[in-house]
């Protein structure tokens, strides 16, 4: 058992787009940076025939943190840490994690009690995978994983809510029941933000706009007040650190730009809408008219992504997909009875995509026609779109700091005494 | 030792901080009760097949709840073919499966999860240790 003292837990939430991390008790994480890194690694570096009985491959290098992405590099490719929904690869994750407590939080870990969210889907054995890697490497004196939705419920103060959590990689609706996850009832979608950011990239790119990232050109000025581009060839470059790189604009022109419909998105009827300008990093003005709401339409109506010029090889996966509405109806229709009408009348809204303007409102619309008539719906979401994006974080902030859960902790006591398996139990 | 030493001594005993569980029994997965704690609900056969059943498809208890003596437990993450967990409000109970036998602990308010599940799950793993 772990008695906690006054040092302070620290909370991390590895998500797929970004991974937030900090001390228990703050409104917001210290430390937020991309979950994906920069990877040189022997593969990219070959060229030519390896000697015979030359020794295996060589390590490959990692680059993690915003900084040390922005620095463009020969042959760095973009790898993520977290595909799927799931971590793939656990040699990123510990660079990750490295960097959050050595470099941005400046902590020691063997100090402090850590408080992981994982997945609501989470694996046992990617949970046991996550417990074994912390303890064996950073030796923390106690953690506990705790469920995204779970921690998304605890930062709206409700023990029992439906969430719907709109993040990078996916879009996860989860029934939450007295602070825990009813596992039958999560439905997933891969439909996220990063979907939502290569479409708008694609369409930009068949109307002849061409997104140059920032490490290719450089602005010169020939006169006071204008200035002459000029284009800078680096021709060791990735394409996926270039492309990358074009996300990031097109990341931001998303959400500068994008808003959902208020109702069922009809291209005749939004073709003659006033366009929108949008000043690209070097310098060119962009207008994007009716695509402002054509992109965030996805998420209720994931078809529609065989009209996006470029995407339509993504429709077979998406084929069985369904819009966010639906897959409420659908977690809630598995849920026991009794319970239903809480779950209608407390759906939350969490991610960074779910910062979209007009997002709530249209979802709470689209349910109240589908839900059952004696159904109240009400969607409730944070008005501050920091709160939303950091939802999770927050929960276990909240959670971590709590006189009542200082007797949950996995302490490293039982890990050594019973080992990973043991967060079955624990965490449960 | 007896069926109910196991239950009184090892299921119903003290826990980290005056607590106990509220109930708790093991019993055969017919349904027959090998030994309870006097405060056990009284299950009807139905309960323990459909809670049999549940180990390895559990989308039924998933709709309607893990029923228990007329109380519903809202499933909550089990590992298949081995435990079960319920919840309700503070409360909930916890099921493991050993080779011929289920052991049930049933807690309330001011016990944790996790407790209940500790000690029903390690008594389940001796009892698979020892065949039973």
């Amino acid at each position: 058992m772990y008695g906690g003292d006054e040092v302070s837990a620290i909370v991390v939430d590895l998500g797929s787009h970004s991974c937030k991390a900090g001390y228990a008790g703050e409104d917001a994480p210290k430390a937020v940076f991309p979950s994906v890194v920069g990877s040189i690694g022997p593969s990219s570096l070959a060229d030519g025939v390896k000697a015979e009985g030359e020794a295996e491959e060589l390590k490959r290098t990692l680059y993690v943190g915003t900084q040390a992405l922005g620095y463009r590099r020969d042959h760095m490719e973009i790898v993520p840490a977290v595909k799927d929904g799931l971590v793939t690869d656990w040699e990123i994750v510990d660079k990750i994690w490295d960097h959050a407590f050595r470099e941005r939080l400046l902590i020691d870990p063997k100090e402090h009690p850590m408080l992981l969210a994982e997945p609501s889907l989470n694996t046992q054995q990617h949970r046991e995978k996550t417990v074994e890697l912390m303890f064996e490497k950073y030796r923390p004196p106690a953690l506990f994983l705790a469920k995204n939705s779970v921690l998304t419920s605890f930062a709206t103060g409700r023990a029992t809510s439906l969430v719907v959590d709109c993040g990078g990689g996916s879009t996860t609706v989860a029934a939450v029941h007295d602070g825990y996850v009813l596992q039958k009832a999560i439905i997933t979608s891969p439909i996220g933000g990063e979907v939502l950011t290569d479409c708008l990239l694609k369409t930009l790119e068949s109307t002849g706009v061409e997104i140059l990232p920032r490490f290719s050109f450089k602005r010169k000025e020939i006169r006071p007040g204008e200035f002459e581009l000029v284009k800078l060839e680096f021709p060791n470059t990735t394409e996926s650190y270039y492309r990358y790189m074009q996300r990031q604009i097109a990341a931001d022109i998303k959400e500068s730009v994008c808003r959902v419909a208020d109702s069922n998105f009809d291209e005749s009827a939004y073709a003659n809408i006033p366009t929108t300008s949008y000043e690209l990093p070097d310098g060119k003005v962009i207008e994007v008219g009716s695509d402002r709401f054509k992109i965030p339409e996805l998420l209720f109506n994931p078809a529609l992504i065989q009209a996006i010029p470029g995407m339509d090889k993504s429709f077979n996966e998406f084929a069985s997909v369904k819009g966010i509405p639906a897959m409420v109806i659908q977690s809630i229709n598995k849920c026991d009875l009794d319970i239903r009408r809480e779950l209608f009348s407390s759906i939350l809204l969490a991610g960074g995509t779910a910062a979209m303007q007009q997002l709530k409102e249209r979802l709470e619309k689209e349910l109240m026609e589908e839900a059952p008539q004696a159904a109240r719906v009400k969607v409730l979401a944070s008005g501050n779109g920091i709160e939303r994006r950091f939802s999770v974080w927050i929960g276990g902030s909240i959670l971590a700091s709590l006189g009542s859960f200082q007797q949950m902790w996995f302490s490293k006591a039982e890990y050594e005494e019973h080992g990973p398996s043991y967060v079955q139990r624990k965490c449960p | 030792m007896s069926w109910q030493e196991f239950v009184d001594g090892q299921l119903m005993m003290e826990l980290t901080h005056g607590k106990h569980l509220s109930a708790a029994a093991i019993m055969g997965q017919d349904g027959n009760i090998w030994a309870q704690s006097e405060t056990f609900p009284a299950v009807t056969p139905e309960e323990i097949e459909n809670i049999v059943k549940g180990f390895n498809d559990s989308d039924e208890l998933a709709q309607h709840g893990v029923i228990l003596g007329g109380n519903k437990y809202m499933l909550i993450q089990g590992e298949p073919g081995q435990v079960i967990r319920g919840k309700k409000g503070q409360g909930g109970v916890t099921i493991k499966k050993t080779s011929a036998a289920l052991v049930i602990g049933i807690y309330d308010e001011g016990v944790q999860p996790s407790e209940c599940n500790i000690v029903v799950e390690k008594l389940g793993d001796y009892l698979i240790e020892q065949c039973i």
